[in-house]
């Protein structure tokens, strides 16, 4: 259980460090998943099931679609003024 | 292995400013922000830690069995759906900032001109 | 400020900083033996007062309540904020067409992938459901069985491309699912009022223990929290999905809106 929890709390500042050296937008999305997705497991091994359930529906899908599409939306609308 | 979690709560948090200050787009701020939330989320969750006991949920297990705090989980539980609501408010200034300047570089806008 | 200057001032916190954050760090309890009493006080008494086994519910609906509701307005702030700001300047040049990335190729659906999602998206919003209503018995509750509902709806977007999926999706009903679940949280909060009870005090039954129905009104604001967490994010998905419309003027419907 000590390992374990030490392993995913090393994997959550690595993952946020992903997050902030991905620097294009469009693949800091798939860091933010992957963000979401390694801070679900250490709500689960911190006794948290509630937290987790809602970080992996917000953290992993949620969020990251709603970044996809406002990069999608500026994408798409460069050429207007 | 104890002060671990508070050093990965101020790492993250380090992190996420870092990303903030140096930004050089709107969308990547926002997730650099993201990052300095999840910080609260690890510092509240390990101050309710406690060792060799079970999730605050006394359905396999009967009430009075040692179980780790409810409230801390409770406050970061809210945190994180109110928080999404957030981003996406953020995002929507951003896509706003777009259409009106046709920019998302925090460089090129000047705030009063 | 240049950039160069932001990036000194930082270094320049961060030098100045870390002591505090230091010391702090030094001063915190060891990971594993929490010094307050507050959590331990609410697992011994909470599943003998109030007949429920989630105390992560229970912390929520009941005992910090009142907290969970402003915690709701400023869902429904924050919801409304970005609806009013999106809205505001989109005008009504834009089509009913899923617009298109310039330069990008459009890649057809296979009819596996719109199968799966449909699957998919039904599974999700079930299992959302049922989050929902054992709220208070096992993990889950309003606010992740609200937000699993809604990402169902993304899920049937995957499938469906914008117009299908747009002709399903309403948002009248989500904006009713989100502004009635918020009035009835205030309702749940405001009716012991009027007899002379403090505000969300508990006059229901308390049902049965690990039975559905159990807790009296944590079941009622568990099921309004749902509603109004499951309509706003429904309502931000529909909103920020417009934006990603073609403009009037665009060239021909291109093989996805099929």
């Amino acid at each position: 259980m000590n390992w374990l929890l030490g392993a995913l709390l090393g994997l959550a500042a690595l993952a946020g460090v992903l997050v902030v050296l991905s620097r294009d937008p469009k693949k800091q999305v798939y860091a933010l998943c992957a963000n979401g997705l390694v801070l679900a497991l250490l709500f689960f091994a911190l006794q948290a099931p509630d937290v987790a359930l809602s970080e992996i529906a917000i953290g992993t899908m949620v969020t990251p679609l709603l970044f996809l599409v406002t990069l999608a939306s500026a994408a798409m609308h460069r050429k207007q003024p | 292995m104890s002060m671990l979690p508070w050093c990965v709560a101020a790492w993250l948090f380090g992190v996420g400013i870092y990303g903030l200050v140096t930004s050089r787009h709107y969308v990547h701020m926002i997730g650099c922000l993201t990052v300095c939330q999840s910080a609260t989320y690890v510092l509240l969750l390990g101050i309710g830690f406690r060792w060799h006991a079970g999730p605050p949920i006394f359905y396999d297990h009967p009430p009075g069995t040692a179980a780790v705090d409810p409230v801390v989980q409770a406050l970061v539980l809210t945190d994180i759906v109110v928080g999404a609501a957030m981003t996406a408010l953020l995002l929507a200034i951003a896509l706003q900032v777009h259409k009106r300047r046709g920019t998302l570089d925090p460089s090129q806008l000047r705030p009063l001109r | 400020m240049s950039a160069r200057a932001r990036s000194a001032l930082l270094v320049l916190a961060f030098i100045v900083l870390a002591p505090a954050v230091a010391s702090v760090i030094r001063a915190m309890p060891p990971l594993g033996q929490p010094l307050s009493r507050y959590g331990p006080t609410v697992n011994a008494l909470a599943p003998g007062l109030r007949n429920v086994s989630n105390m992560v519910a229970a912390v929520n609906f009941d005992i910090r309540g009142i907290d969970t509701l402003g915690e709701e307005c400023m869902l429904l702030c924050a919801v409304t904020g970005a609806v009013m700001l999106l809205r505001g300047r989109r005008g009504e040049d834009m089509s009913e067409r899923a617009g298109r990335v310039p330069g990008r190729a459009i890649v057809r659906r296979s009819d596996a992938t719109v199968l799966v999602c449909r699957f998919a998206a039904i599974a999700l919003l079930l299992f959302g459901v049922y989050m929902v209503l054992h709220g208070t018995v096992t993990p889950g509750g309003g606010f992740q069985g609200g937000v699993i509902a809604a990402s169902s709806l993304l899920l049937l977007y995957l499938g469906e491309g914008y117009a299908p999926w747009r002709r399903l999706v309403r948002g009248p009903v989500l904006v009713v699912l989100e502004a009635g679940g918020a009035l009835a949280f205030v309702l749940c909060a405001a009716v012991p009022l009027i007899d002379g009870h403090a505000a969300l005090q508990n006059l229901l039954p308390l049902g049965r223990w690990k039975d559905l129905y159990s807790g009296g009104l944590m079941v009622l604001v568990n099921y309004s929290v749902a509603c109004a967490v499951a309509g706003g994010f429904g309502m931000l998905l529909l909103e920020f999905m417009e934006e990603t419309r073609a403009p009037e003027n665009d060239p021909e419907p291109d093989e996805e809106d099929v």
